[in-house]
Order: C-alpha cells, then sequence, then structure tokens
C-alpha cells in the first residue's frame, strides 16, 4: 500500500507527523497522526517544592 | 530551495517547549534586519519545509542553525546530527540545548520511571491495557513509527559540535538581536563564546547585598514576606543568581521571584550545585557542624533547586540508580 509521510507537521506549535496509507484507486484508506515528543513532566514535578511548579510546568508550553 | 547570496537560516526545535520560537519574535523590529540578511531554508514552527528538503541541501548550506530543545529522542539526536552536517555555524539556543534545560530534570529518573507515571499512574489516565509507545507500530495498512526515547537526556554540545550558545529560558531579545547584529558585522566571537553576559546574575541584581553572615534557616518564598530591597539569599530564600550567568538584568529577581539559573553557570563556575553550597555556606550563621547540617536539611530539593536548568551538562549528568538496578 503507498504511503505518504508529512514528515514534519509545520506552522504549529509542537511536534507531529502524518502517516497516509492509499489504496489501489489512489485513495486515502488510512491515516495517522504521530505525536513523537515525551519528556515526563508527570514525573519530574512529582517531589519537588510545590511553589516550584508554578516555575517549571509553563515549560510543558511556552508558546 | 533558495540559491541566491542570501544567508542561510534555520530553525529548529528539539525536546522544548516552543517558548524560544516566541524569543525569536520577541526581537521585535531586528527580525527585518534578520530577513534583510538572508533567507529562512528550515523552521518547521514557520514554514513548510521538511526534513526530506534539509536532507537535499548540500553539506554546509545553511549559515546559521539556530537549534532550540534538549536531545531527548532519537530522532532529535538525528535531526541535530543533520543540520550539523548542513551548517557553517551551530548556535545552541535556549537552555534545553545549552543545557539539558527543564526536559533535562527526566535525568533525575529512569525511562521506566517516567513512562509509568505519564501512562500507567497519573490520576488523569485510563490505560487498562497499559500500552505504552512503541517505535515502530503494524496497523492494517503497514507500519508507522515514531521516536525512540533516550536513556539520558543531553545538550546540544553532548550530540554534535556547537559554535555558539544563546542562553536562557527562553534567550533574551539583545542577546539574540546581539548574535545577528555580530553575525552581520562579521565580528562573531571564537567559536565556544556564550552570547551573553560575563558576571553573575547577582552583579546585575538591584538587590542591596550586606556580604555578612545573614542566614540562620532556609525560608520558602511563599511562607515569608521577603524585603523587596535586599538579597533574597541573604534573607535565607533560595536563589541561585551567584552561580548563574548574567545577561538577564536580573529578571526574575526583579519580579520579585528567586533566580531559577536559567542562563547556566559563569565561565569561572565548575558547578552550579557547587558554587551555590559555597555561596550559601558564606553567608551561613551557623559554624558548628550540626548546625550546618540542620541548616542544609531545610532546603528541600537541593538538587532541583541547583541544578534546575542544567543537570544533563552539570557533573552530576543523572541519577545512577537505575544502573545500580541493571536497566
Amino acid at each position: 500500500m503507498e504511503k505518504i509521510m508529512i514528515d514534519p507537521i509545520t506552522r504549529l506549535e509542537g511536534h507531529g507527523k502524518i502517516a497516509i496509507f492509499l489504496d489501489d484507486g489512489g485513495n486515502v484508506a488510512e491515516s495517522y497522526l504521530q505525536i513523537p515528543e515525551f519528556r515526563g513532566f508527570e514525573k519530574f514535578c512529582q517531589g519537588r517544592p510545590v511553589e516550584e511548579v508554578p516555575r517549571i510546568v509553563p515549560r510543558i508550553c511556552g508558546v | 530551495m533558495s540559491n541566491n547570496d542570501k544567508a542561510k537560516f534555520a530553525f529548529y526545535w528539539a525536546s522544548s517547549c516552543g517558548g524560544c520560537e516566541i524569543a525569536v519574535v520577541d526581537i521585535d523590529a531586528v527580525i527585518l534586519d534578520v530577513a534583510a540578511l538572508g533567507d529562512i531554508v528550515f523552521w518547521p514552527c514557520a514554514t513548510d519545509f521538511k526534513y526530506k528538503d534539509v536532507e537535499g541541501y548540500d553539506d554546509g548550506f545553511i549559515d546559521i542553525t539556530f537549534f532550540n530543545g534538549a536531545i531527548r529522542n532519537d530522532h532529535e539526536e538525528h535531526v541535530a546530527k543533520l543540520l550539523r552536517q548542513k551548517s557553517k555555524v551551530m548556535i545552541a539556543f535556549g537552555a534545553c540545548s545549552g543545557l539539558g534545560g527543564i526536559p533535562g530534570l527526566g535525568n533525575f529518573y529512569t525511562t521506566e520511571e517516567l513512562f509509568q507515571q505519564a501512562f500507567e499512574h497519573s490520576p488523569s489516565t485510563v490505560n487498562p491495557d497499559n500500552v505504552r509507545p512503541q517505535p515502530s507500530y503494524d496497523v492494517p495498512e503497514g507500519t508507522v513509527t515514531i521516536p525512540a526515547i533516550l536513556d539520558s537526556v543531553r545538550a546540544l554540545d553532548q550530540v554534535v559540535q556547537v559554535e555558539y550558545y544563546i542562553p536562557g529560558c527562553p534567550p533574551q531579545p539583545q542577546w539574540i538581536a546581539a548574535a545577528v547584529t555580530a553575525y552581520a558585522e562579521g565580528k562573531l566571537p571564537p567559536p565556544g563564546a556564550v552570547i551573553a553576559g560575563e558576571s553573575t546574575v547577582c552583579d546585575e541584581c538591584p538587590r542591596e547585598k550586606s556580604d555578612e553572615k545573614s542566614i540562620t534557616e532556609i525560608k520558602r518564598i511563599h511562607l515569608v514576606e521577603n524585603d523587596p530591597e535586599k538579597c533574597l539569599l541573604e534573607q535565607g530564600i533560595m536563589c541561585c543568581g551567584p552561580a548563574t550567568r548574567s545577561g538577564c538584568e536580573a529578571a526574575c529577581v526583579v519580579a520579585g521571584q528567586a533566580c531559577r539559573g536559567c542562563f547556566g553557570p559563569t565561565d569561572e563556575v565548575v558547578d552550579m550545585g557547587a558554587k551555590l553550597v559555597s555561596s550559601i555556606a558564606s553567608i551561613a550563621v551557623p559554624e558548628t557542624q550540626e548546625e550546618i547540617d540542620a541548616l542544609m536539611a531545610q532546603v528541600d530539593d537541593p538538587a532541583g533547586y541547583f541544578y534546575r536548568f542544567s543537570l544533563p551538562t552539570s557533573m552530576l549528568f543523572r541519577s545512577i540508580h537505575d544502573m545500580t538496578e541493571g536497566q
């Protein structure tokens, strides 16, 4: 099955790519949006002083 | 692909938040100088060039790549190497690419610990099958892939050679403008230079410093009313100013918050944690070992304060408990 990759997706905040699979007729059979980002804020905020968290989590998205 | 005589600029974000892209826009009218100087040939946030376009460029085609974000996965490592090959000058732009930044706090944990909290234990997660991100996944139509997380977060210069650093979280407009102007005038400093101040945040902090022994206890900033005229550290509030490079005009301290070291260490500081322990000790009132131990025990999260933005490039690099556990 033919696969078209849009990599990276652009003009937005964040990282992503799209895989589009075409059927024999050249029509879209299925497409997948993939988000390749992971940093682990869920973990590394744990145990930090609570007053520091507002100084860490703005870096989840700085736009 | 642009083939005129104008300079070629690229901007990239690896493991980042997008704040560095905003910093670029924050240079205000200087952005017009950038546009006059050169063409942008890659900038995912703002333009529609793809990775395959970059792959098609000749080696050294890009004059300057402004690279923000840490290296957290194998794709970011690949793009760092690709852009290095295509660029004459690489600038580590911002705290994440220069020091490891906030994503670098991930180096306190194993990848499994990070995944476990995000995909299993967090209160808002519903994941009964305990699904984890798979670098490669077969779907009925074929295979889709995402990057693999690396064991440790690294700064850009731990992956490729870097010529210059523009520090800060985010970088400040005056230093971005200084770098652009220096390039335009052919006056870039020797490679390795950090394009920012040369002293410490304390040196540009307007708060009054007595240089007398004054710390009797460590205080949490939200539990005390601090004197806005006096040095925060001397009031017992953890502040990373003594170890941190100047250039931000003490922005956080002026706003009533303590410095957290986003400009990284000065040239004279080997390790921010060591420097800060030394700074606290020099103005601490307690003198006996027991009193000093009791004082330092009041610092809730020393590693999280001292290496907030710089764990991957500090002497620690990462927590090694995973290695003893054989992971």
